[in-house]
């Protein structure tokens, strides 16, 4: 292929040896994904930037550390997730006085954005710990045995939280989504 | 056909999220296609699947700082280290303590006097060694004078 797309293991290797353009075009292939997962996981936009922003410095002052170039998306994610929980951890007595924001009332007219908005909602109702399992399966396709070594996990802990996770989703958006589909018909 | 007991069911979650080999996966669908029980239960949950795919992802609302920004420069730390700055810091700290020694005024002009009167005693010396400079050369000029003088005669 003569266009072929520059692979990441490429582009770290090219960074590992100082090329600090290389690393901003795995910035930029990989800030929306970062960003995305942060902000579902801490619930703030601003926070969820600052975290990717300390994200990304954190791995390229750690680039040499990483065993397997192949391996970056899984190894970028775990300092993700290790700084995102940091911040959790941090700010843990503010969030429980704040309680949990009541989801929008369910309709079967519903426009894309509020839907959008209950689902965030009934994510945002979920553990940290399930959440994140959502997240890494569901929206950044992660198999099981990556999301083990991302949560520093094993396996079966990363299934019982998803699983958990997805039944209380079922129970909430599962009709609503039937509902919906029923006005339609 | 119904399940006739939980373990013989299949992993309907794991099925739905791509986790099953082929060969497990393929098993599955056989069971799905006889069992009510479990057609009921994977269409919930694909239905679950399909309305978390709805949320909507959100755009990065500013760049992130590459490493040519001014984030990922060295830290006031490294910048610390660096010998230009530790000159520079030097001077600044030796000018702070000296200030914050806070002398007294007739210390203050001693020091002023002695160092006026160090720099005048150099100023003396160097000023005698260029006289004496002077005196040399004009006597080398004269005495090449007095010898071309005589050639000429």
């Amino acid at each position: 292929m003569i266009f072929r797309e520059v692979e990441d293991p490429d582009l770290i290797a090219k960074a590992r040896r100082g090329d600090v353009e290389a690393y901003n075009l795995l910035v930029s292939r990989w800030e929306k994904r970062v960003f995305n997962y942060l902000l579902r996981l801490v619930s703030n936009r601003e926070d969820a930037m600052d975290v990717s922003q300390e994200v990304f410095l954190k791995a390229y002052q750690s680039l040499p550390k990483l065993d397997d170039p192949a391996r970056f998306s899984g190894w970028l994610f775990r300092i993700a997730h290790n700084e995102a929980f940091s911040l959790l951890r941090r700010r843990r007595p503010e969030t429980e006085l704040a309680g949990e924001p009541r989801p929008p009332e369910l309709s079967p007219r519903m426009l894309p954005m509020e839907l959008s908005l209950t689902v965030e909602s009934a994510l945002n109702r979920l553990s940290a710990d399930q959440r994140e399992a959502v997240l890494l399966k569901v929206y950044q396709g992660f198999k099981f045995d990556e999301m083990a070594e991302i949560l520093e996990c094993p396996v079966s802990t990363v299934k019982s939280r998803l699983y958990t996770a997805l039944d209380l989703l079922k129970v909430t958006l599962a009709p609503m989504q039937k509902e919906i589909l029923r006005g339609e018909s | 056909m119904n399940c006739i007991s939980p373990d013989a069911k299949p992993d309907w979650k794991a099925y739905l999220l791509g986790e099953l080999n082929p060969e497990v996966s393929r098993q599955a669908e056989t069971h799905l296609a006889a069992c009510s029980i479990c057609h009921e239960e994977v269409a919930t949950l694909r239905v679950t699947l399909d309305t978390l795919s709805t949320l909507r992802e959100e755009e990065v609302p500013r760049r992130i700082a590459f490493v040519s920004d001014k984030v990922f420069e060295p830290r006031w730390w490294q910048r610390v280290f660096s010998p230009t700055f530790a000159a520079g810091a030097l001077v600044a700290a030796a000018i702070l303590i000296h200030g914050s020694m806070r002398p007294g005024q007739a210390q203050v002009d001693a020091a002023v006097n002695k160092a006026i009167s160090q720099v005048e005693a150099r100023h003396t010396q160097e000023m005698e060694v260029l006289s004496d400079l002077i005196e040399q050369r004009d006597k080398q000029v004269a005495n090449m004078y007095l010898s071309n003088a005589a050639l000429v005669r």
